[in-house]
Parts: structure tokens; sequence; C-alpha cells
């Protein structure tokens, strides 16, 4: 008992000798920090702190990640070209030029010279082929974005030819953000399998992998031997961090403390327009919401209250208060700003007169069914154009039970074998892997025969056959293909198994002090930090 | 004595077999597959397959739950879905933050809410108890989450004095390369002598520290006040008080010394509660803790991930609950 | 049976009681306040449609020209981010948090009750297999078994209902079973025992009604630590979903807003406080005059 009494006061005496020691250090701290031996000259000069709500990197391995990792990917590797989807145009980054034969088969690209891996092996012909190839190979992520590929052949030491089984746009496809990447054969193939993933990097961009925590941040430090060189004004350091509390973001930018940010609410973005140290910046993403029907279940099997719905919706409130007014109503399944998006389609418009006529010559004179909607858990663009339609059906008599769900789980329920049992209705999002319409029309709406991401379960043999034929003419001629993209958009509008909601302006937030940085959608939300540099 | 130990540690096991089977299931039979997870949101069917495979998924139940067991004995928690890293390296890179968290709540509870809750007793009825149970009463009612807000609100955005995101400034953590020792920031930097890193991160600690300790100290407050009231009925203690012993000697050493019981069982398990809170607390303050790991972890159904965390917690409140036993059990006047 | 147990004979010495702590009850100011709070909060909870200024914000109609308003005459506790009446919305979660904690204790004292009172009136193995059961869910904190539950059980009202009495039952056996155990000695039991009573009667006839008064009290008290678990199972996305006016819920979404508009998240957290507080002292004043050792007249 005695001891037990004694050994607490001790606790107790050590406790405030402990805290009084805390106080007094940290008071002195202050006065000889300089003193103390810590290394100043360790201090970088220029750092960039890019601040998110997803994760910087799911999978370091170039050749799997398809996911927000690209954001880190794009700094630490480098594609044969990139695109410039606004433009319409290509810049050659590791290939200095490129041609392709008459009927689109054949493409040959030139490689540049004196490029360094950042483990030192020089980049050749041999290299590129070694990287596409396992891609191909580990058959993960985007790799199917290869898919035309027949066989890769290396010319000479800096010229390497493609092969295809049909016509494809091989330089959209080589300047895809994801599974494009050119990394040194020589680091991969000396270290185990797994190596890359497990948080190692050999690519030729201008950053090198200098630090990492899982899921939360990535360092990035610059690699002295880039063939860029470093001669202008850029960044020694880059930091790439989540941060998923909207306010902690909006805060930590207000103050300086980080550079640049995205994906705040509206309300906030309207705040901050104000600031003066801050620049909101907004331009065309890639990005657009739909809103799939499960046309295999009643009543959504029935073409007239799928339009009915699609005029029910409230496109400008959704607009206006989901998205703050920036996007912009879609008009068909491509996005404004890429090529294949059809200025002229049918768009539908809010009229609740319009829809209940639809809903009787369909059987449903007073509406009377009820409907599941899901959407992304988190999601609060989604969440309020969810609730804001709800608000709309109710005044016909249309119940709409709105679900949060992690997007595996409703993944997972629209997949599901039985039509009865998946969700009514499927609040999706689409971006390119590759930037070309293609990518939308395919994946969402051709017929299929395992259901991935064809959520509407939708068949139409004539657009099938539009689709497809586009999809070769890409690779000999844009011009007829986007036709043909367009055409099969009219039947998409009239048949509505979705209702195309709005294409998504990408709004970036940063400091006044931040220059160069320029926003492409086709690599969506990535900043390439060596074109960006800071100036007061 | 040596029994009950071995009575309390077997009991523990089971405790943790039931935890691990309960939430084995549950991963089971949810309505999401984690190959499709693995492989990311825009797989093929094929790859959806071959993970199935590679996961192991493709086994009947019990063999699955059998190699997770035969898994878990070699400290191997799986990989989480999401970031495809294994689990245990994870709890390991965030538990500490979250331990910093936990220990200083836990500094509050002894140091606060001990005190508090005999002030209270000792004073029963008077305003002094009014106001130190209300105010107990209220830090076990307030939503956590909802004052963490508040507080972000006042002293960071309003006020300006205190920072916020993290547990370093972003500049101080790259300037400055912190060996861990202790794992503990604070502690770390304080033990280096690195006085710039260590106030940057007391700074840091105050608001979610704050947050999150209002909890155990009402907590603490409030069964330190109950169970020395009922003491102070006791016949002894009236005996005490009856010979005249001074009123602060009846209330240290017979009245306290003798709640000691319901007080180390209400610590520990304070500590046991503060662990859950943070769940709630850390996202707020994005504190690099197993609590935000836990709360996008579930938002996304990384379910190995979320099995992690559980276990590690149960773990912590079973080891917590010996403790407190074994403490208790020390008492001569508990007979077993 | 039961007609017996409730006879006028029985329950005399019982009413005596209840009008005592009634009268203990509104001697302590604390607990006098916090028990017109409840009853406020009842009232609050029976007449929230009727009283609410703007009933149809309550079930989601959006109105999102007035979003994000301040508190005004209009709106007095302002507007959330679809302008939709802040306080009709929380007065309407009053209903909400009540009748999810109501379900969920009830819910668990309906595993819970029985099992305690198997466990205590037949002993031996089954008493031993139901104990040890309940020690295994005993031995993890409540709201860490309910996250577990619901975020495998899919996210909605409830599964987290669900979540929050599968956590909680275990108290409940625990305490019956303390009950059964002495009511089992009890000369009337054994009587019935004597005359061939089955066993499944003596348990569910004579020993559930005689412990049932306790459990009742217990469970009262733990309403307010039932509301802030199924708000918090909310606020992490396990709970109510939107449109849902429910507390937690409102204080999550808010977290998007908060710096342009506190009143967001102020009014929904105050009331979860308010809420629980009350919830929380009449618990504590009830359990003071329960209990005989610290019981003052």
């Amino acid at each position: 008992m005695r001891n037990l009494i004694i050994s607490k006061k001790f606790v107790f005496l050590i406790t405030v000798l402990l805290v009084i020691s805390i106080t007094l250090a940290g008071c002195g701290g202050q006065n000889n920090s300089n003193a103390s031996g810590q290394k100043q000259s360790n201090v970088p000069v220029q750092i960039v702190f890019y601040a998110q709500n997803s994760t910087p990197i799911t999978d370091f391995d170039p050749s799997v990640e398809f996911s927000n990792g690209v954001v880190t990917l794009n700094n630490i590797y480098e594609t044969l070209l990139r695109y410039d989807p606004l433009e319409k145009k290509f810049t050659p980054v590791l290939a200095t030029d490129y041609n392709k034969s008459e009927d689109g088969l054949t493409w040959t690209f030139h490689i540049r010279k004196g490029v360094k891996f950042h483990d030192g092996t020089d980049l050749n012909a041999e290299a590129v082929k070694f990287s596409i190839e396992r891609t191909i190979n580990l058959g993960k992520g985007a790799s199917f974005i290869w898919e035309p590929v027949k066989e890769i052949n290396v010319k000479d030491e800096y010229t390497v030819e493609f092969k295809l089984k049909y016509p494809a746009p091989m330089d959209l496809i080589a300047s895809s953000a994801y599974a494009a990447f050119i990394m040194s054969p020589t680091a991969v193939k000396s270290n185990p399998e797994g190596w890359l993933t497990q948080g190692h990097e050999a690519g030729t961009g201008p950053y090198k992998l200098e630090s990492f925590q899982m899921g939360q941040e990535v360092v990035l430090t610059k690699f002295d031997d880039y063939w860029g060189g470093w001669d202008g004004k850029h960044f020694d350091k880059a930091i790439i961090k989540k941060i998923p509390e909207t306010a902690t973001r909006r805060q930590m930018v207000e103050k300086g403390e980080v550079d640049i940010t995205r994906d705040l609410p509206y309300e906030d973005v309207e705040a901050l327009k104000n600031n003066q140290n801050l620049v909101v910046e907004t331009g065309p993403s890639f990005e657009n919401l739909l809103m799939l029907f499960n046309t295999d279940k009643k009543p959504l099997d029935n073409k007239l209250v799928r339009q009915a719905l699609s005029y029910a919706f409230p496109y400008d409130d959704v607009v206006k208060y989901a998205m703050g007014g920036y996007a912009t109503q879609a008009r068909g399944a491509v996005p404004y700003g890429l090529w294949g998006h059809g200025e002229n389609l049918f768009q539908y418009k809010y009229d609740l007169e319009k829809a209940k006529e639809l809903l009787k010559q369909a059987g449903y004179p007073n509406g009377g069914f009820k409907l599941l909607l899901t959407y992304t858990a988190g999601d609060e663009a989604e969440k309020k154009t969810a609730e804001l339609y709800k608000s709309e059906l109710s005044k016909l008599n249309i119940e709409l039970e709105i679900r949060a769900m992690p997007w595996e789980s409703q993944w997972e329920m629209a997949k599901d074998k039985d039509p009865d049992k998946r969700q009514d209705i499927f609040a999706f999002y689409w971006w390119p892997d590759i930037a070309s319409p293609y990518s939308y029309l395919y994946n969402m709406f051709h017929s299929q025969d395992d259901i991935l991401f064809n959520l509407a379960y939708w068949e139409n043999v004539e657009f099938d056959n539009l689709v497809d034929e586009g999809s070769r003419q890409s690779g000999i001629d844009m011009t007829k293909a986007e036709e043909l993209f367009i055409k099969a958009q009219e039947i998409l509008t009239e048949e509505a198994p979705a209702i195309f909601v709005y294409d998504k302006q990408y709004i970036k937030i940063f400091n006044k002090s931040l220059k160069g940085y320029k926003d492409n959608p086709a690599y969506p939300n990535v900043v390439f930090f060596y074109e960006t540099y800071r100036e007061k | 004595m040596k029994t009950f130990i071995a009575k309390r540690l077997l009991l523990g096991i089971l405790v943790l077999f039931g935890v691990i089977l309960i939430t084995f299931t549950l991963t089971r039979v949810i309505p999401s597959d984690p190959a499709a997870q693995w492989v990311g949101p825009r797989a093929t069917a094929e790859q959806i397959k071959a993970a199935r495979i590679e996961l192991g998924l493709d086994k009947p139940l019990y063999i699955q739950f059998g190699k997770y067991l035969q898994n878990l004995l070699r400290g191997n928690l799986g990989y989480s879905l999401k970031s495809h890293q294994p689990v245990l390296n994870e709890l390991k890179t965030y538990i500490p933050a979250t331990m910093e968290l936990v220990l200083l709540s836990t500094i509050g509870a002894i140091f606060i809410g001990l005190p508090l809750g005999v002030m209270s007793a000792k004073r029963k009825d008077e305003w002094v108890d009014h106001i130190c149970r209300f105010f107990s009463v209220g830090a076990v009612s307030l939503p956590t989450f909802w004052i963490g807000i508040f507080l972000q609100l006042v002293f960071y955005r309003w006020l300006g004095i205190l920072p916020m995101g993290d547990q370093l400034s972003m500049n101080i953590k790259l300037m400055y390369n912190i060996p861990k020792i202790t794992g503990f920031l604070t502690l770390d930097s304080l033990i280096t002598g690195n006085f710039i890193v260590f106030k940057d991160a007391l700074t840091h600690l105050i608001l979610p520290g704050i947050t999150i300790a209002l909890y155990p100290i009402g907590l603490v407050a409030r069964m330190t006040r109950s169970a020395l009231l009922e003491i102070l009925n006791e016949d002894y203690i009236r005996a005490a008080r009856s010979y005249g012993l001074p009123e602060r000697m009846v209330l240290w050493s017979y009245a306290l010394k003798n709640s000691l019981g319901p007080t180390v069982t209400v610590v520990t398990l304070s500590i046991g509660y503060t662990l859950v809170n943070t769940f709630l607390v850390e996202s707020i303050f994005s504190w690099p803790g197993i609590g935000n790991y836990v709360a996008t972890a579930v938002i996304s159904l990384d379910y190995p991930a979320i099995m992690g965390v559980t276990i590690f917690s149960a773990c912590a409140y079973v080891i917590l609950n010996l403790i407190a036993d074994i403490i208790i059990a020390l008492d001569p006047r508990v007979r077993i | 049976m039961f007609g017996k147990m409730f006879s006028p004979e029985v329950l005399k010495p019982q009413i005596r009681e209840l009008k005592l702590s009634i009268y203990l009850l509104n001697k302590n100011k604390l607990t006098r306040l916090s028990m017109i709070t409840v009853i406020l909060l009842i009232a609050f909870a029976i007449l929230a449609p009727f009283i609410a200024p703007y009933p149809s914000h309550i079930y989601g109609i959006a109105n999102p020209q007035d979003k994000l308003l301040p508190p005004s005459a209009k709106y007095i506790f302002g507007t959330d981010e679809l302008g939709r009446d802040v306080f009709s919305r929380v007065l309407y979660g009053t209903r909400i948090s009540l009748q999810t904690a109501i379900l969920a204790v009830g819910l668990a004292l309906l595993i819970g009750i029985p099992l305690g009172a198997i466990a205590g009136a037949t002993g031996g193995y089954v008493d031993e297999i139901i104990m040890r059961i309940t020690d295994i869910f005993l031995s993890f904190p409540p709201l860490l078994l309910a996250i577990a539950i619901a975020a495998f059980l899919g996210p909605n009202l409830q599964n987290a209902m669900l979540a929050i009495a599968i956590s909680w039952w275990p108290w409940y056996t625990r305490l019956v079973r303390g009950q059964a155990v002495s009511i089992r000695e009890r000369q009337f039991v054994k009587a019935a025992k004597a005359i061939g009573t089955p066993h499944f009667k003596i348990v569910f006839g004579h020993i559930v009604p005689n412990c049932i008064a306790p459990v009742i009290v217990q469970a009262s008290m733990d309403l307010g630590g039932v509301i802030l678990t199924a708000a918090s199972l909310s606020f992490l996305g396990l709970g109510a979903q939107p449109p849902t006016p429910e507390w937690g819920l409102m204080v999550s979404t808010s977290r998007n807003y908060f710096l342009n508009a506190w009143w967001y998240s102020f009014f929904p957290g105050i009331a979860i406080f308010i809420t629980v507080l009350a919830f929380n002292l009449l618990g504590d004043g009830l359990r003071e005059i329960m209990d005989p050792k610290t019981r003052k007249y």
C-alpha cells in the first residue's frame, strides 16, 4: 500500500519536473536555435507545396498505377509525347518526332538523345520497347490502351517502330497520362519483382522521389542530370500532400502555407476570388457527370420514362448550386473542349410539364414509382446534385432514395447479375484514359459481354457500329472519326440511357507568387512542377 | 495471484480471437469485392479474376480464415486494398501520432480530472460541486468532432494564434530530420535538443490535444466523484472523522486510497475511449494517426485496414484491462 | 402470470418508491433542469413537423436560392447549402435522435434481458458460455465495435441502430444476470419450481418481470451516450443518409461550409450537446437517488 502511494508521488514529481523542463526548454530554444547546431545550409532554396483531396499515389509502379498517382508519376517519369487537347497539338518529350504510314498501321518514333534515367542509364529505343512491353505483359492498370499494338521493333539505337493490328491513334496513346511511362530497364531488371511498387522509381523526369508516406504525402527533389537542364527558375523540391478537410486546405492556401490546391467547395472558391494573394483559375476539364439509368429494369427500360426523367432534371440549379457555376450542362457524352464534342447535339432542358406528358404516354400518369440513386460517399457535388434531383422528382410523385456508398460497393451493386438488385440510377464520372471520344462512348455505352463500365446495360447495334468505325478511322482520318462519334451521340441522346448532367470545369487555387502553371485536362490534376517557378 | 493473472490473460486471448472472428466474418458478408478494390476503379474483368486468385479469395472461407490467423501470428495483417502496403507497416507509421494524443489526454485525465472529482465530492451539493459536475458531465456530453471544428475556427482562423494540420509545419518538416527514438515527435525533438521542431510540434498538438482530452477529463472527474461519495458514507470514514482527523487527511489518504480500484479502472477505460475518439477528431485536424487512417478506410471499405485498426485497438484495450486488473489485485484488501 | 406480478399488492412499495424518487429528483436543481429539458425535447420530437416553420425542408425539398444565409428573422438558425431552414431541420433532428436511441436501446434490451435472465436462472455451462461471450463484447469500446459493424453492414440509419444495439446489449445481460441470480433464490421462484412450472416459464414469467425495473433505469441513463454514438456514426458517414436531418450528419456536411457559415455547424452541434447533457445529468441524478449509499433525504 505504502509503496503504491510513494510511487504515485514519485510519478507526480517526475511529471512535474518534465513539464517544467519542457516549458523552460521551449522558451530557451527560440533564442539559441542557430547555435544549437541546426544545419541551415540544408535549407532548400525553393519549395512548392501542392495540397489535394486524394492520395498522391496509390502504386509506384508506372505500369500499374491507374489512379490519382499520375499527379506524382508525371513529374518523375515522362512519356514519348505530351498532348495539349485544347490546342490539339503534340509536344515532343522523350520522342523528338514521329510519323505514321498511310494506312495508319505503322508508327515510327525518334527517341531523344542524351537523356539519362535517374539511375544513370541512358535512354534508347531498347528502353522504350522494354517499358511498353513490360506494361503490356503485366496487363494491369491502363495497359489496355496498348491493345492495338502487334509488335514493337527497335530500328536503331534511337528509332522505335510500332506495328499495329488495326489503325489507332498511336500519338494519343503514347501521350496517355496512364501506362505510357518510360522506365529504366537496368533498374527494373536488376531489382526483384515488386521493387517499384514498394516505393522506388526509375524515371527520366525532372524530379526524383525523395521520401513518401503512403496515402499521405510525397516529397520530390530535383534530378541534377535532367535533360531539360536547370538553368531557369525552377523549384528544388515539390511536395504533394493529401489534406482531406476542405476547410484546412482553404485556410492553408489563404495563409500561404500551401501554394496550390483544388477541389474546394464552390462557396470557398467564391470567397477566395476576392483574396488578393491568390489566383483562381478555371477551364475545361474532361471530366463529366452522368446519371446512368438501369435500362434492364422497369420502368427505366422504357425510353419515354428515361426521356421524362431527363426532362425532370434541374440542370440549371445543379450547375448553379451544386457546382457553383463551375460547370456547363453537358451536351452528349463527350465533354466540351475535346474533339468529338457535338456543338449542335440535342440537349434536354428542365421541363416538368414535358416530363409529365411523357410519363403519361409511357403509362405512368401519376408517377408513383420509387427509384434508388447511389453516389460516391464523401462527394459533396454529387450529394447536392442528388438532393436537388430528389426535390424535383418528388413533384412528379416519384420517390428517389439517395444512398451514399463507397465507390467499390456501388460498382459491385451495379455489376450484380440480377438487374433488380442493381441501383436504378448511378451517379458516375468519366474522365479520359486517352484523350479520345472513344474512351467515353465505348466504355459506358458500347454493348459488352461482361458488365464493366457499361452500367446503363444499354445495347444498340447501330450505335456500336458507329463507335467501332469511329475508332478505326481515328488512326487514319480524324475529321471522319469525329463525324462518326457525333452521329453515335445523336442516337445516345434520343435513347437517353443516361442523363448527361454537366461537364466539370477544373478549378485550381494558387498563390500569386506561383508562375508558369498551366492546366492540361488530358493529365487530370497534374501539376508539372518543372514548368512552375516563384516570382514575388 | 498467478492463477488470477493467467485467467485474465486467457480471457484476453479469447476476446481477441472473438474480435478477429467477428470482424473477419463481417468482411466476408459485405457486398463489396475486395479483388475489384485491389486492382482499382478501372479494372478489366480479367484483372479482377487474377486478383481474386492472388488474394486467395477463391478458396473456401475456413481456409481463408486459417490463412489469416496464420499470417496474423507472424505479424502479417495483410495488405491495404488502397495503398497496397502491408497494413502493419502503415499502422506503425500512424500509431505514434495517435499515442501522442492519447498520452496527453491521459495526463490531463489524471492531473485535471482526478482533482476535479475529489473537489466535487468534498463539497457535494455546494456551488463548487455544481460547477465541477456541470463541467465534467458537459465534457462527456460534447460531441468531440464538433468541438474540434469550433476550436479550429476560433484559434486558427479568427485569432490566428495556433497552427493546425499535421504534426509540424511543412517547412520545418523538410528542414529538419528528427530521428525516431521514442516515435513521439515532441519527445524525440526534446531528446535531440531540437527546440524549433519541439516548439512547432507542441503548438500543433494543442488544439487536437484539448479536443481529445475533454472527454477523459470529464469521465475521470465524474467517476472519481461518485466513487468517493460512496466511500465517504462508509462507517470507517465516519469513524475517522469522529476521531477528529483533519478533513484533508480523511479525504486524500483514507477515502481516495480506497477508491483506487474504481479510479484505476476508469483511467484505463478512458484511455480506451480516447483511442476510439481519435477516429472522430484526427481527420478534422489532418493529424497523421490511425484515427485518420481508419476514417478513410471506413469510407472506402478497405477491410484489411479496418481489421488491422480494430485488432490493434482491441489488443490495446485488453492489455489496459489486464493492467487495471493487476493494479487492483495488488491492493491487499482484494482477496482472490 | 404477468398480471399477478404487477398486482397492486406487489406494486404498492414500488409506487411509494417512485413517488419518493420524483420528489428527490425535483430537489436537486441541476437534475430538475435536466428533467425539464428532457421533457421539452420529447415534446419537440413529437411536435417537430407541426411547429417547424418550413416543414418541407425537413424532408429535403431544396430551396437553393436561399443557400447559406446567416440567422435572421426569416431563418432563425440560418440556412444550409441547399437553402433549407436549419432550425426546422435541427428541430426534426430531435425526433430522429431520440427515435434512433430508443430503438437501439430497446433492441439491446431485447437481446440483453433474455440472455441475462437465462444465464442467471440456469447457471452452470449455459451461464458460463453466455457470460464469456458477454465478456468478449464488453472488452472493447462500444463505439469501436459500432464503427466496425456499421462499416461492414453498409451505411444507413437502420444499420447504425443495429450496430449500436449489438455493441450495447452485453451491459444489460450482465446487469440482468446479477439480478436473476438473487431472484432465483427467492421463495416464490422456489415455490414455482416445486410445483413443476417449466423452466422457460420461470425465466420469463417470474424472473424477467422482477428484474426489469433497474434495467429500464439503467437503459434510460444510457440514452445520452447512445445519442452521441449515433451522431458520431453519422458524422463518420456510417449512419443517416442525406437529406435526413440527422444532427451528426449535418455537422459532418457542414465541415465543408463552416468557414463561411458557422451557424450550419453550430446549431446541430449544440443540439447534440444539450440533449446528451440533459440525459446524462438526469442519469446522474437517477443513479444518486437509486443508490441508498449516496441518497440524501
